[in-house]
This record gives structure tokens, sequence and C-alpha cells, in this order.
């Protein structure tokens, strides 16, 4: 009866997916397939956003954090809510004003030169194609867990399914899917939490209010002040307008819509982290103590919900995936064809549409192959967020806010926070010991800012002689 | 006391959270009724939207 019940829900769940899909349908210009024809309302593209940063890490592994830290990260999560809200305040906006812009790279390039497009798109395909081999990585997880599939094959479900409506739908198809799937889990988990509080919570809101004082206390012994300090700056800056983001920004209707759909997911990032942070403390009283992070909400929905629950967390989870991956996806193929191709060989729209798609297909193909070397959810994406925000931001940001930006400075930004931030991340892997994951993102966005500043004056002083 | 305050927060989070999943929802049959056009309530092109924010800007600026 419950496999009957299982089978339903997830053959339910894929045929209407296969009909939001197919009604987003296929992109027929460049254009489309890159910005959805700049024509994106308000909720689609808060949903989309709120869709895409709601992976695996803050979903899964914040139940986790949750279950053993309490409330601790859900104050280092309103780091990413504040950052949200100062993107849509201060960067969104300038970013969707620029004309004829498709990616990030294409803001660097009007603002610096050609060069630094180029390099800021080789950093965004690489950075989209390991963060879509961390989703796939975490898809392999539920899947695996979920019906017992070998590894590799529940990568090239996951894998395969997205590439396919990414492929034919582009952008378009990727926010109006994603709309779908955070409708998805953003109704049944809370629903989840809901049933959990009212059913399953002996003890009452006493009972809760201990464990969470008790697991706070255990999670602030437990975590240095440097380690706090770095996952504050991890989470403040290290997703900052990475490629799908940005996407977004520039996709929207208006200025004034990009800068609302930021905002409004910055504060729906609070309610999301209370909630999943909730559901960990919630944890403490039904499963048993020492269960794996990663485990947590899975073993939480076993035990907890009636028939068919498993079902339920599949098609949740995977919602969760499959809706960052795919941004990740059509985010890396733009980046390629506008920043890498296009800088080099004049293209026709409908051979850049053609070389969008291929990229799409080779960099799923690239993630997939790169899933046994992810390290874990959380490890892999603190590995992005830090050569992202190394390497991109500082050039971004104060090249949109200064008047004159010279391109030296952005080619030794971005050249020196990669370096810097590539080279700390080996040392993780040799010294495991001596650094901790998300402590490194300060010295490598100290590095490229610095590196910043070096270029600007040296850019300067040269001109003046001239 | 702290327990319910903190019971009474989660609990208008987690509301907040379905009624968000509701609204984009809305919107999401709205797009694919029309065929994933994404129509503009004003009947305003892209172009039309984007000189008007880009004005809105420049004036600001």
């Amino acid at each position: 009866m419950h496999s009957v019940f299982s089978v339903a829900v997830v053959v339910t769940y894929v045929v209407v997916l296969t009909f939001v899909a197919w009604r987003a349908r296929a992109a027929r210009e460049f254009r489309e397939f890159s910005l959805a024809r700049r024509a994106l309302p308000l909720a689609l593209v808060f949903g989309s956003l709120a869709a895409t940063y709601v992976g695996p890490g803050f979903s899964i592994a914040f139940v986790g954090r949750g279950f053993n830290s309490g409330f601790l990260f859900l104050g280092i999560g309103l780091a990413y809510s504040a950052q949200n809200i100062l993107v849509g305040l201060l960067v969104a906006p300038r970013l969707r004003a620029l004309k004829n812009c498709h990616t990030l790279g294409d803001a660097i390039g009007q603002k610096y030169n050609r060069d630094c497009q180029v390099l800021a798109g080789v950093i965004s395909v690489c950075v989209c194609t390991f963060l879509a081999a961390v989703m796939a990585h975490a898809g392999k997880v539920v899947l695996s867990d979920v019906f017992e599939f070998p590894g590799w094959s529940s990568v090239i479900i996951v894998v395969g399914v997205t590439t396919l409506y990414t492929t034919f739908g582009g952008l378009r198809a990727s926010v109006i899917t994603d709309a779908f799937q955070f409708s998805a889990f953003a109704v049944l988990l809370p629903i989840m939490l809901l049933f959990v509080l009212i059913f399953h919570l002996n003890g009452g809101a006493t009972v809760f209010a201990r464990e969470a004082i008790d697991a706070t206390t255990a999670g602030f012994g437990s975590t240095s002040s440097i380690e706090i300090i770095g996952l504050v700056a991890a989470f403040l800056l290290g997703e900052t307008l990475i490629p799908p983001y940005a996407n977004r920004a520039l996709a929207s209707r208006t200025t004034r819509i990009s800068r609302n759909g930021f905002i409004l997911a910055g504060i729906f990032s609070m309610a999301w982290f209370m909630a999943m942070v909730a559901l960990g403390i919630s944890a403490r009283s039904i499963i048993p103590e020492g269960t794996g992070e990663d485990y947590v909400l899975l073993k939480l929905v076993k035990l907890v919900l009636p028939a068919g629950g498993y079902a339920f967390l599949l098609v949740v989870l995977v919602s969760v995936v499959m809706s960052s991956l795919d941004s990740l996806l059509n985010a890396g193929a733009v980046a390629f064809t506008q920043d890498i191709v296009k800088p080099f060989v004049e293209l026709p729209d409908h051979r850049a549409l053609y070389i969008g798609r291929t990229a799409t297909i080779i960099i799923a193909m690239i993630a997939a192959a790169v899933v046994p070397f992810v390290p874990s959810i959380i490890d892999g994406l603190l590995i992005c967020y830090t050569i992202w925000a190394s390497a991109i931001l500082p050039a971004l940001i104060i090249g949109l806010w200064i008047k004159k930006p010279r391109p030296l400075a952005g080619i030794l930004s971005m050249g020196v926070g990669t370096v810097v931030a590539v080279i700390a991340i080996i040392c993780l892997f040799v010294f495991p010991s001596l650094i901790d994951v998300p402590a490194i993102i300060i010295p490598a966005l100290g590095a490229a800012l610095l590196a910043y500043v070096v270029g600007h004056w040296i850019a300067t002083i040269r001109e003046e002689r001239k | 006391m702290i327990g319910v305050v903190i019971i009474v927060l989660v609990v208008i989070a987690a509301l907040f959270v379905i009624v968000s999943g509701l609204w984009v929802a809305r919107a999401l049959i709205a797009a694919i009724s029309t065929n994933g056009s994404l129509p503009d309530t004003q009947n305003h092109t892209d172009e039309q939207n984007s000189e008007q924010d880009d004005s809105r800007i420049k004036n600001t600026e």
C-alpha cells in the first residue's frame, strides 16, 4: 500500500513538472534563452531567486545545524538575508539598468574591458559547474537514500531530467519550473513543521524552548569565534550575485521589480531559516542523539510522517535540488556563450542559441563527472563561495559604483582573488587540521581588495604621466 | 513564557513561508495559462518598461 502511494506521488509530481516545463515552451532566440526577454514579473523573480538559493545547503544542512547548534545558525543565516536586501537596494537596480547586458561578465566588460569580461566568464562557468556538481551530489544522496538506487544512476536521473528542460527552455523554463518547485517545498516543508509541533512535540513549548537553549549553548561551545566570523563573512558575501541571481536581476521586467525581488527574497530567507532551524530543534526530542547532520531531516520524516512520507520527502527534496541545478546550468551556459565565445566570434542569434544549448549539456556532463570529488554539501558550497566572493565581487561592486573603473584594477583583483582562494582551498585539503573552511574567505577577499586598490593606483599614475 | 514566544515566532515564520509559496503558485498559474508569455498587466512592451526605469534611475542620480 505504501509503495503504491509513493509511486502515485512521484508519478503525479513528474507529470505536473513535465506539463509546467512544456507550457514554458522552448526558447526561440538567444535573448529568450538567456534573459527570458526581460519580462519576468515580481512573483516569478522572487520565487525563482528563493528557489535557487534554497538548495540542499539551506534545507537539509540547516535542519541538521538546527539539530546540533540550535539558533546559532539562524543568527549566521541572517547575514545572508542582509546580503539579499543590500543587493536589492544597492546593486540589482544598477545592474538591470545596463543596456544589452546578458551576464555579470557583460556588466564587467561594459565597465572595464573585454579581457575582464572573458576572465569573469571563465570564473562564472567554473563556479557554476562546481556548484552544479554539489547539487547533483545532493540529488544522489536523496535518491539513493529513498529508492536505494546506485549512486551513478541517481546522478544520471537528477542531472538528465533537469538538463532536458533547461536545454530547450532556457531561463524561461528554469524560472517557471523554479516557481513550481518553490511552491511545492515552500508549502510542504512548513506544513511538516506545523505537523511535528502539533502532534509530535511531547512537552509542548517548554520542552521546545529547553531543547533550543541547550542546542544553542552547545553550538556556541563547539564553534570558535573565528569560525563564526568566517561563516558570517561566507553567508554575507559568498553567494552574492552568483551568475543565476545576476541573470534574474537582469531578466526582471523593470529595475523596480529587480530591486523588490531581492528585498523580498531576503525577507523570505529569514522566515525560511527560522522554519528549518525549528525543524532541527524539534527533531532533538524525536530522533536519536548523534544522528549525522545530513540525515536529520530524512530520519525525522521517516519517523513522524504517515504512509508515503518518504515519497513526500522525495518530492520536496528533489524540488529543492532541481530548482538550484537548472538555474546553475542555464547561468553557466549563458556565461560561456556571452562572455567566452561572443567576444571572439561574431555570432548570429540562432548560432548563439545553439551554442548555449550545447554548453548546457556539456556543463551538466562535467558536473555529473565531478560528483565523486565533492567533499560534502556545506563544504562544497563554502569552497565555491570563497572563490566567487574573492574573484568577482570587489571588481563588480566597485565597478558599478565608481565613475571610471580601471581595467588593470579589475584584472588584478579577479586574478589575485582567484589564485589566493585556490591556494587556500588546496592548503585546506593538505593541512585540514590547521584551517577552517569558512575562515578562508577572509584572506582571499582581503587579497582581492588589496589587488584592486594597487591596480587602480598604478593605472591612475600611468594616466597622469601620459 | 519564552517557550511560547519562540513557538509563536516559529509558527508566524512557517505561515509566512506557506503564503509566499501560494503567491508564487498563483503567479505561475497566470504565466502558464498564457503559454509562458509572462504578460505585462499594463500592456507595456519590454522596451517601454526599460526606458521608463532608466529615466527613473537617471533622475535619482
